[in-house]
């Protein structure tokens, strides 16, 4: 399966960045997980209109040929950060690859929350109209004091978290192939 | 009543700028509203330079310095705009600006749903920890529908809709003073007001009462700062038309913040080399506010030589300056006739204070050499320039001790 995945943070050190570079490397057997960096992202502005800068279109163009998402989010203030609220307005304004998507969130954070709270509001942004993404329901990757459970390297040192988080990803993968399915049949309808 | 109102896009055009521009009309005889455009700032990222964050330290001041402070959003994807989100992240980023600071969210959509889910997450940002700002409860402005309810020349033509915007601002300047006769006046006020206004503290040389040292800062025309050895903004002296303009709501910040970021790594320098022992002070002649000033930066040690912090000395040097340009030490006066010299000059301007630099001139000639290893030449008779100021302790001469005075009150 091909794997968009988005790490929602613009910072140069970032354990969710490191936590999807880890699924990656763990995934290559069998998917083709293409970890997206945002940092070079512009702070979205309407007044781009008919402008998209090439690094947004970049993102579109790998999210698009993507089979899923998965977003990885920080929590900054009790919510996403900006840089990734930006990311998302990129891709909900004049282009719109994250439509009928099926996306995944966890996230990571070196508090006991583990992002909890803005993996809750991403989810209501994924889903609202001009977005449209499908959110995987089910297990939540809540990742709390990611600085003990991960090596400077990016390995997961905790057995717990690896298990539980290979457990997310198996199921995940057959809801976005189900919803896959469905878009596909909503397409050949609406060609009818 | 200071209001600052940030437009919550960094959009051209914006229903939530005619709102606040609405507003600031509207209001005006309630509040003084300014309104900020959060499109002057960067990007957030921990990773920005801090010689890029100047408009970020404006926009901190501004925040500082307001009674309050209104955010007015849209709603992109049922969320605050990611402009909006990055300016919040900045200013609970390093800074405690929010803290405690009276805040109040509208918005604008064009939808009927008024940026009403937008509204409840901003609301949810600002009063998180890292912002912990003193939100107003309840009175929602939820202005659906803009282009009808406003006017071309950006009036709220919606009676109903302006009648709750004025309750609800009505309500958010209540606010704002119940809140304000907490902060400032007790604890601000004891700050600036001394606590136990009739004690003494004893000197080896002598015992002053609070009032007594409270006024001498005031009074002597140059203005002090302290930056504790733990590099926080620790005091200032309450002098009056003060050169740098100091808020007792910056008291406690780490020197890094209460500074412009272009001047941050500077002052980081001089206070190491202060801590490190490597100096003692370093002088800064410079134009502020149209004249000639000069900002000394003095190592505060104990007894011992431990670093207890960095004092910031500060004046206009302008009078000073004058005296010795109008001849002031023209005559040189040897140690035993200078007395008398103003004696017999008493009907020159410039006599009484070749007086009062006498201490200073004595030191002049040879201490110049003996602080040959003090980094700039002109240092040396900036430590004579403090020899002046600290005459006030040379109370045995009458002479001199009225001189003193005479150039207090010339300033």
């Amino acid at each position: 399966m091909k794997i968009a995945a988005i790490a929602g943070s613009n910072a140069n050190h970032s354990y969710n960045r490191m936590l999807l570079e880890y699924i990656a490397k763990d995934l290559r057997d069998t998917d083709d997980v293409d970890v997206i960096d945002i940092r070079k992202v512009p702070l979205f502005n309407e007044n781009y209109k008919g402008k998209t800068p090439d690094v947004v279109a970049d993102i579109d163009r790998r999210v698009a040929d993507a089979d899923a998402v998965i977003i990885a989010s920080p929590e900054y203030n009790h919510s996403i950060t900006s840089a990734l609220k930006s990311m998302v307005e990129w891709l909900s304004y004049e282009l719109h690859p994250l439509e009928d998507k099926p996306v995944m969130i966890i996230g990571a954070s070196t508090h006991e929350q583990g992002s909890s709270r803005s993996q809750v509001q991403l989810r209501d942004i994924l889903i609202s109209p001009g977005v449209n993404a499908h959110v995987f329901q089910g297990e939540e990757f809540f990742m709390s004091n990611v600085a003990e459970l991960m090596d400077e390297d990016g390995n997961i040192t905790d057995a717990g978290t690896i298990s539980f988080l290979n457990k997310c990803i198996r199921e995940f993968k057959p809801y976005a192939e189900a919803i896959n399915g469905m878009v596909a049949k909503k397409k050949e309808a609406a060609k009818d | 009543m200071k209001i600052l109102a940030l437009v919550g896009t960094n959009a051209n055009f914006s229903y939530n700028r005619i709102l606040l521009q609405f507003m600031k009309k509207h209001f005006k005889q309630m509040a003084d509203i300014e309104i900020y455009e959060i499109s002057k700032l960067p990007a957030f990222s921990v990773d920005v330079p801090l010689s890029e964050q100047t408009e970020v330290w404006k926009l901190k001041q501004k925040v500082k310095a307001a009674d309050g402070v209104v955010f007015s959003t849209p709603e992109y994807d049922h969320g605050i705009p990611a402009a909006l989100k990055s300016a919040t992240e900045w200013l609970s980023y390093h800074t405690t600006v929010l803290k405690h600071k009276p805040v109040m969210v509208v918005g604008v959509s064009y939808g009927r749903q008024a940026s009403a889910r937008s509204q409840v997450q901003m609301r949810q940002i600002l009063i998180s920890p890292d912002c912990d700002a003193n939100l107003l409860p309840g009175n929602e402005v939820l202005i659906g529908g803009a282009s009808r309810v406003f006017s071309k020349d950006g009036r709220l033509i919606d009676e109903k809709m302006r009648d709750n915007l004025e309750r609800c601002f009505t309500n958010f300047i209540e606010y704002i003073q119940v809140f304000e006769n907490i902060d400032e006046e007790e604890v601000h006020m004891s700050i600036k007001r001394p606590t136990i206004s009739d004690a003494y503290i004893n000197f080896p040389t002598g015992r002053l009462s609070l009032k007594e040292v409270q006024q001498i800062f005031s009074t002597i025309p140059f203005e002090i700062d302290l930056v504790d050895s733990s590099d926080r903004f620790a005091w200032y002296s309450d002098k009056p038309n003060r050169e740098h303009v100091r808020s007792v709501a910056s008291l406690n910040e780490p020197v890094t913040e209460c500074h412009p970021p272009k001047a941050v790594p500077v002052v980081t320098k001089i206070i190491n080399s202060f801590r490190d022992g490597e100096k003692d002070v370093v002088t800064r002649p410079l134009w502020m506010n149209g004249h000639r000033s000069l900002i000394q930066y003095y190592a505060l040690r104990d007894v011992d030589g431990h670093y207890l912090g960095t004092i910031e000395f500060t004046g206009s040097v302008e009078y000073i300056l004058n005296l010795f340009e109008n001849g002031g030490w023209d005559k040189k006066p040897d140690a035993t006739t200078g007395a008398s010299a103003h004696d017999e000059g008493g009907d020159q301007a410039a006599a009484p204070v070749a007086d009062a630099s006498t201490g200073a001139s004595e030191a002049d000639d040879d201490p110049a050499s003996e602080t040959a290893g003090s980094p700039v030449a002109n240092e040396a008779a900036d430590e004579d320039a403090t020899t002046g100021a600290s005459e006030s302790g040379s109370v045995d001469a009458d002479d001199e001790s009225a001189d003193a005075t005479t150039g207090a009150s010339e300033n």
